[in-house]
């Protein structure tokens, strides 16, 4: 599939100078390529749950945390309607949003100087686990090829938190992002029968996929139509 | 290879004559329902479940679907007249290459053959003949200037797809388009991006949903689907609503189980 090109590309660019170790520093990484890549005031990786509200893990850019800090204390904000629904948020013109769906959120991002927002959700379907939060301090809509590699960037930096709470001992993260392809019907129905053996959430059960395929050494693709046909079960 | 329809006639004779009648009355009864939809809260999968369905017994073809442009690069399926997972998988192959890719990235319709589609489609041309397909037509989906996916069909015949039913094909690919996106969208490219996102994000719900109920029901991932759809229908509901609510547990099980005669 073609995004697995751009996939390689972006974990190129963030190993580049030495193997981030953990999550938090592989996100660090992501955040700071975006801001580079994509001319941003602030990228911010932010974790969110039902139960508590929302936190940044990491981020990079002078307006990493102001968007983040904003929505929390507003209760109202792209990030949290991207959190919800699964879907991008993309607000390339704040100051046209004041009468649309946030006004209070754009209000006070704009006095902070934000201009452009764009809220990517970090899921697999349904059940996410937070979202990235791209800010600019200028109008306008990220370019194609921009929104292509922040959608890419925000699906590493997902696979990165789910992954290394599976990880076999002794592999490097990078490892196990290394390889993308996870796009595929087969992978997401294998996701639904997995989360159901273990009663788990399909983001947990994503997860266990991805490393079960790492310790056979198989494409994920593999396992899944294992799991599909019923030739494999994670609850044994 | 030939970039629409052949201008072959139509069948000569009587049976032509009661085919065409045929087909009109069936592409009548499809718009009616299309209005139909449309003017409702609809889920915009199982819109284009039904719409592919339609496409395939208009113009008498096996097998229709639809795939959407990602905004990661390239095309991902969205909905297809059945669910099969060898279908399913030529349409995900056409994420790399295909009628489908060839349609949506020069905006034109076109139909090609068995010799046609090795000569173009080295990697995609087996699969599609092994799945029992000889000729097969792709046509674009379009809001105003932009190309927004395409929508393919499949014959097991070599029967070329003639000019009036590329025409037809076209036509279902705009109500695709008109399905897919609400009119607000047409002024704002970024909202017209979210909307599409919106809809391939349900397809992966819609099968996470399928695999938890194949799962914790012991069906095949096909009477998965048809249960979430006519739940969905029972309930008046959205299925990709109907979806998630498998996925978070919102639904018992027991409210889901298959009766004997297939419904739910």
């Amino acid at each position: 599939m073609r995004n697995d090109g751009r996939r390689a590309r972006i974990m190129a660019a963030v190993t580049e100078r030495d193997i981030p170790a953990g999550a938090g520093e592989l996100i660090a990484e992501l955040c700071r390529f975006a801001v580079n890549e994509m001319a941003l005031s602030g990228c911010a990786f932010v974790l969110m749950s039902e139960r508590e509200p929302g936190g940044m893990l990491a981020g990079a850019g002078r307006h990493a945390s102001t968007v983040t800090r904003l929505q929390m204390e507003l209760g109202e904000g792209p990030c949290l309607q991207a959190y919800s629904s699964g879907v991008p948020v993309f607000l390339p013109d704040l100051a046209s949003e004041t009468a649309n769906r946030w006004p209070t959120f754009a209000a006070a991002a704009l006095a902070a100087g934000v201009h452009a927002e764009f809220s990517l959700p970090l899921t697999v379907g349904a059940g996410g686990i937070g979202t990235l939060d791209l800010c600019r301090d200028k109008p306008g809509m990220l370019s194609e090829e921009h929104l292509a590699d922040a959608l890419v960037t925000a699906d590493i930096a997902r696979d990165a938190v789910l992954y290394q709470q599976y990880a076999p001992g002794g592999q490097s993260l990078a490892d196990l992002l290394d390889t993308g392809g996870t796009d595929r019907i087969v992978i997401h129905q294998a996701t639904g029968m997995i989360a159901a053996q273990l009663n788990d959430t399909t983001s947990n059960a994503f997860a266990r996929l991805r490393a079960a395929a790492f310790v056979s050494g198989r494409p994920m693709y593999d396992i899944a139509q294992d799991v599909v046909e019923r030739r494999v079960r994670f609850d044994e | 290879m030939s970039e629409t329809g052949s201008g072959t006639a139509a069948q000569p004779g009587d049976s032509g004559q009661v085919l065409r009648r045929g087909r009109e009355a069936a592409l009548a009864q499809t718009f009616v329902r299309l209005a139909d939809t449309l003017a409702s809260d609809f889920d915009i999968v199982d819109f284009l479940h039904s719409l592919s369905a339609d496409s395939v017994e208009i113009l008498g073809a096996e097998a229709a679907g639809v795939m959407l442009a990602d905004a990661r690069g390239g095309l991902r399926l969205i909905a297809s007249s059945d669910e099969r997972m060898r279908l399913l998988e030529l349409f995900e192959l056409q994420g790399a290459q295909g009628p489908c890719l060839d349609a949506f990235s020069t905006g034109r319709p076109l139909q090609a053959n068995a010799a046609d589609s090795r000569t173009r489609w080295p990697d995609f041309a087996p699969r599609a003949s092994d799945s029992g397909f000889q000729r097969m037509c792709a046509v674009p989906l379009r809001v105003r200037a932009d190309v927004i996916g395409a929508m393919n069909l499949f014959r097991a015949s070599d029967e070329p797809f003639t000019a009036d039913e590329m025409d037809i094909a076209q036509a279902m690919a705009e109500m695709a388009a008109i399905g897919l996106i609400q009119e607000r969208a047409l002024r704002e490219r970024s909202l017209l991006t979210e909307q599409l996102q919106a809809a391939l994000n349900s397809r992966v719900i819609i099968e996470q949903a399928k695999g938890m109920l194949a799962e914790y029901l012991k069906i095949t991932m096909g009477d998965a689907f048809q249960l979430l759809r006519n739940y969905a229908r029972n309930h008046n509901r959205k299925l990709s609503d109907v979806a998630r609510d498998v996925v978070d547990r919102k639904i018992p099980n027991a409210a889901l189980t298959l009766r004997p005669g297939g419904q739910s």
